[in-house]
């Protein structure tokens, strides 16, 4: 058995040259950035460089970029955080527009903010073309103070969201626009000058860089409460002690996807159409999810007529093939994928099987996993009736 | 070589089932059922199932180099087993849920979603035997008297046992045990689970609140009768008497009383002494067989409760349902417990749920 991993999506692993950059810091450079001393200059050192590579990469300024401790974070500071801004300043509740196929650290986040009574929550509709509902964001923006968190791409399935001219819209309005970045960077252009966003988050891990690191990038002049209080780390906005092994791990991995982006993109691009080629000529009944929109390069979400989505996944994994089905979140739920819904209905029965590509991926892979989805999926829809 | 689809679910039975089945040289892939929403009952998983019990199969399954996913069925559990459970304490019986959750919701589906994996049988760490031959399978008590499970397993349909497996049916719990620490399994020591997985409170009453709502009438008061008739106290709700029951009855009473019978229609419960409690006659309805069905006359042995000894009985009727004579009255026959019939080589033949118990002599 040759495995096969296809769920870049999920998660990467780390690079050399990341591990090569973090390693100081994890032992001789083991200092507290925020000690005055010569370990915490040198900590600091090493910080101070990481946020520099982290905002050329992304065409910000290194004082627009506070690092965290991951995607989630950052999503959830963004658009908690720059609603309770919006509302100490104020004191009006914001509203808070969100796509339909956010990730759900956005989605929750915007959902329990609004149990709480802190924002008004309005939420967009995006079509399978990935046209999202911009008169509905036009009327929400008109309600006063709002921020707005459209991500870049899609993680479940790789449709692009259309960021700038979203970004123009809420910029003439005068709201806040937050993007969740994640999937985009490395994939797909992305630049803070390019698309006027207020805020964007990243994590290190979707880009052969450290689990458990982030950042999020916030204009001069976007204030955001923080969620936390401590020591003042991250100028009080994300406290506690610096990660500075992760925060360089972070910048080293961003520096290296970014340059790498446009090459490494038109391959990915060349083999996600390859498996999808083989995957549609090789079975009848299978959708590609999002199809019809601009799609980053690295996702390829199948949606299969006529099979159970937990048995085919459990039946690749034996084939020694890693695929996921829409996200890698929690084990053994079976909840049906709100992003399925928002683009084919909510009783779309298909199953969803997402391949992710990324940096080992080749023809061989795609190739092999085409092959073993046909055959699974043949073999699967063979047993009628067994449930 | 062929696949195995092992059931593990988090206790030592089933890491040693699987284990056993690994150094057998199979071909196992390791599943755990989640049976029940684990949101609605924090951090009272000690039983066998529950999100601990999850992650140690996962553990398990790990140390011994197999895959192992979890299988949701959590609808199906709660249509065939909690609503189940529910609805036979509102009419006033005591349900067997192991029994159900391992005649609909466990094999069935194990069996079902292992076909799609291409395992071609299916094990567990239950305390039973399965003899294969060419006349047919049969299932078998344990070797274990103290473990013996055959009690939970009768209702399996007959043509799921050709498939089964179970690695433990030759084994005592000692054995299991020694064998878990022997492979260091993570499991070795865990305590034995006792409590109804999906009560993890332990009291089911709680379950039946929230299920049947604060307003009905096996959760009202109710009166307390002998069998002249003559009331002798009140009850907080039939829903919490089973047949033999003694504790709950309010005391005050010159000897000691138990529940004789749990009467839904009127809320009433009927309570008497110790001899009112022997009853020689069962009858038992929705009835399944892994064997031949017995001939009205033959002898038989049946269990009626996990944990008694099977007793000698004659068959008196058989139809939609089966009425054994029983060679020595019983006591605490309790309706909606099962009743298990076996052949006097310690096989399975098949089994029911207790309609009623009575006396031949009063009809």
């Amino acid at each position: 058995m040759h495995p096969v991993y296809l769920d870049y999506a999920a998660t990467t692993p780390m690079r050399d040259e990341v591990r090569a950059a973090m390693l100081p810091y994890l032992s001789d450079d083991f200092g507290n950035p925020s000690s005055l001393h010569r370990w915490g200059r040198r900590a600091a050192e090493g910080l101070a460089a990481a946020r520099a590579t982290a905002a050329s990469a992304l065409g910000a300024k290194p004082s627009e970029v506070f690092f965290t401790r991951g995607g989630t974070e950052s999503d959830n500071l963004a658009i908690l955080g720059r609603c309770r801004a919006l509302h100490a300043a104020s004191g009006t509740t914001p509203t808070l527009i969100v796509s339909a196929i956010e990730h759900h650290a956005v989605q929750d986040a915007a959902v329990s903010a609004e149990r709480g009574g802190e924002v008004r929550r309005v939420v967009l509709g995006v079509s399978e073309a990935g046209q999202v509902d911009l008169d509905a964001l036009d009327a929400a923006l008109e309600a006063g103070a709002a921020v707005v968190s459209v991500m870049w791409v899609n993680n479940e399935t790789g449709i692009m969201l259309p960021v700038a001219e979203i970004a123009r819209r809420v910029e003439a309005a005068g709201g806040t626009l937050h993007t969740d970045a994640v999937q985009a960077i490395g994939k797909v252009p992305v630049s803070v000058v390019d698309a006027p966003v207020h805020l964007l988050s990243a994590t290190g891990h979707k880009i052969y860089g450290p689990k458990g690191t982030g950042l999020l990038f916030a204009r001069t002049g976007t204030t955001v409460a923080p969620l936390l209080f401590g020591g003042g780390q991250e100028r009080a906005l994300r406290p506690g002690t610096e990660d500075v092994a992760g925060a360089v791990g972070l910048a080293a991995a961003m520096r290296l996807v970014v340059d790498e982006q446009a090459v490494e993109s038109e391959r990915l691009r060349a083999l996600r159409d390859r498996l999808e080629a083989r995957v549609l000529a090789g079975l009848d009944g299978v959708r590609i999810n999002g199809g019809s929109a601009v799609r980053a390069p690295h996702i390829s979400s199948l949606g299969v007529e006529d099979v159970d989505g937990q048995a085919l996944l459990m039946a690749l994994d034996l084939e020694g093939l890693a695929a996921s089905g829409g996200s890698a979140c929690a084990s053994g739920s079976t909840a049906g994928s709100h992003v399925i819904s928002a683009l084919y209905g909510a009783d779309d029965p298909r199953a969803t099987v997402r391949f992710s590509l990324g940096r080992t991926s080749d023809q061989i892979d795609v190739d092999r996993a085409a092959d073993v989805l046909t055959r699974i999926v043949s073999r699967l829809r063979g047993l009628d009736g067994a449930a | 070589m062929s696949r195995i689809l092992v059931a593990m679910s988090g206790g030592v039975d089933s890491s040693v089932a699987a284990a056993l089945l690994v150094e057998a040289g199979h071909d196992v892939v390791g599943v755990t059922m989640k049976t029940y929403c684990y949101s609605e009952t924090p951090s009272h998983s000690k039983t066998c199932c529950g999100l601990d019990g999850i992650l140690d199969a996962k553990r398990v399954a790990a140390a011994l180099d197999i895959p192992h996913y979890v299988f949701d069925v959590e609808e199906d559990f709660t249509r065939d087993v909690i609503d189940d459970f529910v609805q036979e304490y509102a009419v006033g019986r005591t349900p067997n849920p192991c029994v159900n959750c391992n005649s609909k919701t466990k094999f069935k589906e194990l069996l079902a979603r292992g076909r799609a994996l291409g395992c071609d049988q299916i094990a567990s760490g239950h305390y039973v035997r399965v003899r294969h031959s060419d006349g047919g399978s049969a299932l078998l008590r344990g070797l274990d008297p103290d473990k013996d499970q055959s009690y939970f397993l009768w209702a399996m349909p007959k043509e799921i046992l050709p498939k089964l497996l179970f690695p433990l049916g030759d084994l005592t719990k000692t054995e299991v045990r020694a064998q878990a620490r022997a492979l260091e399994l993570i499991t070795a020591d865990k305590p034995e689970s006792q409590e109804i997985c999906f009560v993890p409170t332990g009291d089911y009453r709680d379950l039946l609140k929230k299920r049947l709502g604060d307003v009905h009438p096996a959760l009202e008061p109710g009166p307390l009768v002998r069998r002249d008739g003559s009331v002798v106290g009140e009850h907080g709700g039939y829903a919490g008497f089973t047949v033999g029951q003694r504790k709950g009855l309010g005391g005050g009473f010159p000897e000691s009383l138990f529940v004789l019978e749990v009467r839904p229609t009127t809320r009433e419960v009927v309570i008497g002494t110790r001899d009112e409690l022997f009853e020689d006659t069962v009858e038992i309805s929705q009835l399944n067989w892994l064997a031949a069905a017995p001939l009205v006359g033959s002898s038989v042995v049946v269990q009626l409760r996990y944990r008694s000894e099977a007793v000698p009985a004659v068959v008196s009727r058989l139809d939609e349902s089966l009425v054994l004579a029983l060679e020595a009255p019983e006591a605490a026959i309790s309706p909606g417990q099962s009743a298990v019939l076996f052949d006097a080589d310690a096989r399975v033949i098949g089994g029911g749920r207790i309609a009623r118990g009575y006396t031949r002599a009063s009809i």
